[in-house]
Parts: structure tokens; C-alpha cells; sequence
């Protein structure tokens, strides 16, 4: 695993085209991550993400779909400041590949990025913690730290 | 703001790696560190002052040089805070599954007919 990489796996029971519709649709982002989400989820398809209230202000990101092959394969780029195209160094990217497994899906996420982004994404996962866009950036170096300290005291 | 503070502090890979090398040998110096370090003393001492700004080392000044040590209580918190954001993707995760799973199962008790959307 690279550093500054995160790998995730999960056993889902729902069908790669029930669960390719979750991941990908910004009506469904609403409901697991973002509380906006204005995007076309088609390869190319640039838009944003947005953390907050409405009423209070919301927190935009930048959003930009890099792959959709239905029900295979859903990546996208966010972070990038408004104005640039999203690319490797200014973003984010996230990858959810779906591979069927018995009568459901395994779904694989990895995000790459952190290296030189992490600690701007950690900002906005402690200012909005209750929505959960946080990230584990170098957390494995960390816990090793951790465990050092555990073991000392 | 504080842990804005400690978020910067802890995003330079230099400072990381300098944090280990406290870490790994106790304590050290602008001038020890360096000897491990791509970078000059003087970068290193400005490294240690942004360290030491948001707690995460302590300077004794003991001896010709300043010693510098982890602060381990102030390290722990921002594991713990990095911990807290590291299970995001799985509690989003778990969200997803949730979703798609409650979605299956009112397709799978509506009948096979219904089609995709």
C-alpha cells in the first residue's frame, strides 16, 4: 500500500448495478457523505460537492468525474481549487470498483492524493467531523506512534 | 485555531520525519537532526519552532544546544484525531452498503419485474 493511500472492502447485499447507483449518484452521495452534490455522473462530468447548511453557508468542493463504466467502475476527482482541471497533485481520487461476489457485490474504494493534499481535506473533516469527510492520510505511521506511547506508559 | 495548527504543523514530511527521529531516539537537537536531514540546521530550528508552537515538542535547555522531546500527550491527540477521521470511509461505507442493501431488498419483495431505473 502506498503511502498516503487508503484501501477499503466491503461485502454489500445488493446487486453491482444497485450498488454502482449508490456510489455514483449524487442523490445517493447526499445520503452517505455530502449534504449537496451537483454533478453528472458521466466520465468528464465536472461539478461539486458541498459540506454545510444551507442557511448557515455551504462549503463547496470541487467534483469532477474521471470514470463510469456501469456497474464496474466509478472514480472521481475532488478538491482541486475552483478553476483548475482536476489532475494528480491538485486532487483527490477516488475509485470504487465492483466485482460481483455470490448473490451481491464486493466493493473495493481506494483514495490516493493525501500526499500533498491530506492535511487541507483533515481541516474540513474537523471543521464538518459530523458528516465524516475525514482522512487517514498517514494515519499508519501514526498508530505506530500511537502504539509506541501505549507501550511507554 | 488550534488544531488547524497542529493539522499544518504535522503535513510537512520533513517535520514528520523529524518527529520520528525524536521518537526513535528520545530527543535531539537542531544539529543532530540535521545530520539525518536533506535540509540545513537552520531549516531544521525553523521546523523545530513550528513544532514547538503547537506543543508537539518541548526544548530543554540543558547543555550548549536546545533539546528537543516529543510531547507525547500532544501527539496522542492528534493520533486521536487522525484516528477519528481514518474511519470516515467506514462509517461512508457502511452508509453505502446500508443503502444499496434496503434498495435490494424492496426490488427483491416488489417482484422480479421491476426493472433497473
Amino acid at each position: 500500500m502506498e503511502y498516503g493511500t487508503i484501501e477499503r472492502e466491503i461485502h454489500i447485499d445488493a446487486s453491482p448495478e444497485v450498488v454502482f447507483d449508490v456510489v455514483s449518484s449524487p442523490e445517493h452521495l447526499r445520503e452517505w457523505w455530502v449534504d449537496e452534490a451537483e454533478f453528472r455522473a458521466v466520465p468528464g462530468g465536472a461539478g461539486r460537492i458541498g459540506f454545510g447548511d444551507r442557511s448557515q453557508g455551504v462549503n463547496w468542493v470541487r467534483f469532477e468525474v474521471v470514470d463510469a463504466v456501469p456497474p464496474h467502475l466509478f472514480s472521481f476527482r475532488w478538491t482541486h481549487e475552483e478553476g483548475e482541471s482536476a489532475a494528480q497533485g491538485n486532487s483527490n481520487l477516488v475509485v470504487f470498483e465492483l466485482e460481483p461476489a455470490g448473490s451481491g457485490t464486493l466493493l473495493r474504494m481506494t483514495e490516493t492524493g493525501f500526499r500533498e493534499r491530506g492535511w487541507d481535506e483533515a481541516k474540513v473533516a474537523a471543521k464538518y467531523a459530523e458528516h465524516g469527510s475525514g482522512w487517514d492520510f498517514f494515519l499508519p505511521r501514526l498508530s505506530a506512534y500511537a502504539r509506541k506511547i501505549g507501550a511507554g506508559a | 485555531m488550534v488544531d488547524d495548527d497542529l493539522w499544518s504543523a504535522v503535513g510537512d514530511p520533513t517535520r514528520r520525519r523529524m518527529l520520528d527521529l525524536l521518537l526513535r531516539d528520545g530527543s535531539g537537537t537542531a544539529t543532530s537532526l540535521s545530520e539525518h536531514l536533506p535540509v540545513t540546521r537552520q531549516a531544521v530550528a525553523k521546523h523545530l519552532a513550528v513544532l514547538d508552537r503547537v506543543g508537539l515538542v518541548h526544548a530543554s535547555t540543558a547543555g550548549r544546544e536546545k533539546q528537543f522531546r516529543v510531547d507525547e500527550a500532544q501527539l496522542a491527540r492528534a493520533v486521536a484525531q487522525l484516528a477519528e477521521v481514518g474511519a470516515a470511509w467506514d462509517s461512508r461505507l457502511q452508509r453505502i452498503k446500508r443503502i444499496a442493501e434496503t434498495i435490494q431488498r424492496e426490488r427483491d419483495t416488489h417482484g422480479a419485474t421491476e426493472k433497473k431505473q
